[in-house]
């Protein structure tokens, strides 16, 4: 009965404060037009906050396992085993991309690998405020697994600001250093192909995860495994193996569920609006720009 | 010191992240202006310090490379060169009669010749190699492995073809027989018979370019064989809905990822 309470007490701020904002109590505190918008994030965070104490307080949480995250593990062992490096590319975007946030985050857990293994990581960075958190993630990566020796800053280290000249530059490592195992984890551009054909080109084992929708193609064709769309941003929960942080990645699908529905729901309404069974344009609802209620 | 390091961090994070979300939904002058200007412009002060950081790190890493001869030490020489002719041509040689400053955007600058015509010409070669590494990419990809592979090889034939003026020139019964062929391509492995197969082969070709005719297809050619149109279904259909799929995964990803660092959950950033 008391976790129930606990667990209703998620849904009673946004609820109210949805209430606040589709019926305006607060005189124009909130900006109108917006309401969907809010209350989509309202209700996606209010479920993956449901999920997340529902696996806090010992649910069994089920993840399907996901072939790029199990291979992180084996490239690592195969690069130690080979007694070759590992090279880590962070993307060429900056911090304020959540993009680069996911593969700092999932560099961390790599690093740890790395700790553990005894191999070599080399991280190019593009932008130098990138290589600052990731020299601290890869740190404190090292100390936990009680390895601090084997780090030094010089395993991440800055190359270019440019796009080309980065991706000339860590080309040339490749070729060099010809690591065993190449991890592609953040924001990539039109260098992503650049990047993984010389990867592929040195017989490394490469595992690439963006989530820029328009460089997955190009990852798929010539990594060995990609983390597409919401796996990339998965993957520092499935790896962290927290109960909470898996618990969020089933709100998640949840949330992902509710969409389906939705969509559903749309095109049998549009179905039965070109039929002339309904006069109802759904497509209105959608018709919000957040931009434009900020005007 | 942890303090510092942990919870500070993690309180810093957080509201800075309500504060920027709450920025689209709350209607306050004060809040909007301080998401959308000084919040971009502390971004951008943290980020100019660490850019000075790591034009230190390039100089000591390569410094240190030359200094104890280490594997391929001759390329830091080179790197170093770069960097200080650009440092000279930006802060102490101008070569024009422009003030220091703006001569960086000044055409007869030494500074704007090097970037014109040794920078730029090595970009522009990166950016070329791009057209082979497509090339390379898609003979991999194009492979015939597996059922996938084979419809990407079809989509990526009749895209390319689509594309491309000559697809326009592509008459009807071309198409027909294109069609007609991947269909018992497929069945193949069903028709145990050679001589049958061959047959109806044959004579489903003859009777597709007999109906064409009777159709009068050449005039009023149906959209499903001409490469154009098929092209645009394509890009338009199914390659859309795929996209947008991947779409709204991201966009679920994004939320979540971001509400995970909000609340303090996701701490792997500062390392636990």
């Amino acid at each position: 009965m008391v976790s129930k309470f606990k667990i209703d007490q998620i849904f009673i701020l946004p609820f109210l404060l949805l209430v606040f904002y589709a019926f305006n109590f607060l005189h124009n505190f909130f900006v109108l037009g917006n309401e969907l918008s809010f209350f989509t994030i309202l209700f996606s965070c209010a479920i993956i906050e449901f999920f997340i104490r529902k696996a806090k307080n010992g649910d069994d949480i089920y993840m399907r396992p996901i072939s790029a995250m199990q291979a992180m593990e084996e490239a690592v062992g195969r690069a130690t085993e080979m007694g070759n490096s590992v090279l880590y590319v962070p993307g060429i975007s900056g911090l304020d991309e959540i993009d680069t946030i996911s593969g700092v985050i999932i560099l961390g857990h790599i690093a740890g690998m790395t700790a553990e293994y005894e191999a070599d990581l080399h991280v190019p960075c593009c932008v130098p405020i990138v290589m600052e958190a990731a020299r601290e993630s890869c740190k404190e990566s090292y100390l936990k697994k009680g390895r601090p020796d084997l780090y030094n800053d010089s395993m991440v280290h800055y190359v270019t600001d440019d796009q080309f000249a980065y991706a000339a530059g860590v080309n040339g490592i490749m070729l060099r250093e010809k690591p065993a195992a190449v991890f592609y984890q953040g924001k990539f551009y039109a260098e992503s192909l650049l990047l993984a054909e010389t990867g592929s080109s040195i017989g490394a084992i490469q595992i690439a995860g963006t989530g820029s929708s328009s460089q997955i193609p190009f990852f798929v064709t010539a990594c060995d495994y990609v983390l597409i769309g919401e796996e990339f941003y998965a993957a520092s929960a499935y790896l962290s193996g927290s109960p909470e942080m898996i618990g969020s990645i089933k709100g998640q699908d949840y949330v992902k569920l509710f969409c389906m529905i939705f969509i559903l729901f749309v095109v049998i309404v549009s179905i039965f609006n070109y039929l002339n069974f309904l006069s109802i344009d759904i497509s209105n609802i959608f018709k919000i720009n957040i931009m434009d209620g900020l005007k | 010191m942890n303090f510092f390091k942990r919870q500070l961090a993690i309180v810093v994070m957080s509201t800075m992240g309500f504060i920027a979300l709450s920025g689209y939904f709350i209607n306050w002058t004060t809040l909007r202006n301080f998401t959308d200007k000084d919040a971009t412009n502390f971004y951008m002060i943290i980020a100019g310090f660490a850019a000075f950081l790591g034009c230190l790190n390039l100089l000591q890493l390569h410094l240190q490379k030359i200094a104890y001869k280490k594997e391929n030490w001759q390329y830091s020489i080179f790197t170093l060169i770069g960097f200080i002719i650009m440092i000279i041509f930006g802060f102490i040689y101008n070569g024009s009669e422009v003030d220091m400053g703006p001569h960086l955007k000044d055409d007869k600058s030494a500074f704007y010749w090097m970037y014109n015509y040794i920078y730029l010409p090595l970009a522009s070669t990166m950016f070329a190699l791009l057209a082979f590494f497509v090339a390379s990419a898609s003979y991999r990809a194009f492979r015939i492995r597996n059922f996938e592979a084979t419809l990407l090889l079809i989509s990526g034939v009749l895209l390319m073809l689509g594309r491309v003026p000559i697809g326009a020139l592509i008459p009807w019964w071309v198409v027909t027989i294109m069609f007609t062929s991947i269909f018992f391509a497929i069945i193949a492995s069903k028709i145990l018979n050679r001589k049958v197969f061959f047959l109806s082969y044959v004579f489903s070709n003859i009777l597709f370019i007999i109906l064409g005719l009777l159709l009068d297809w050449s005039l009023k050619t149906p959209a499903i064989l001409s490469i154009p149109a098929i092209q645009e279904w394509i890009m338009a259909v199914p390659a859309t809905a795929g996209a947008r799929a991947i779409m709204i995964g991201i966009a679920l990803g994004i939320v979540a990822q971001s509400y995970r660092i909000m609340t303090g959950r996701e701490r792997s950033i500062l390392g636990d």
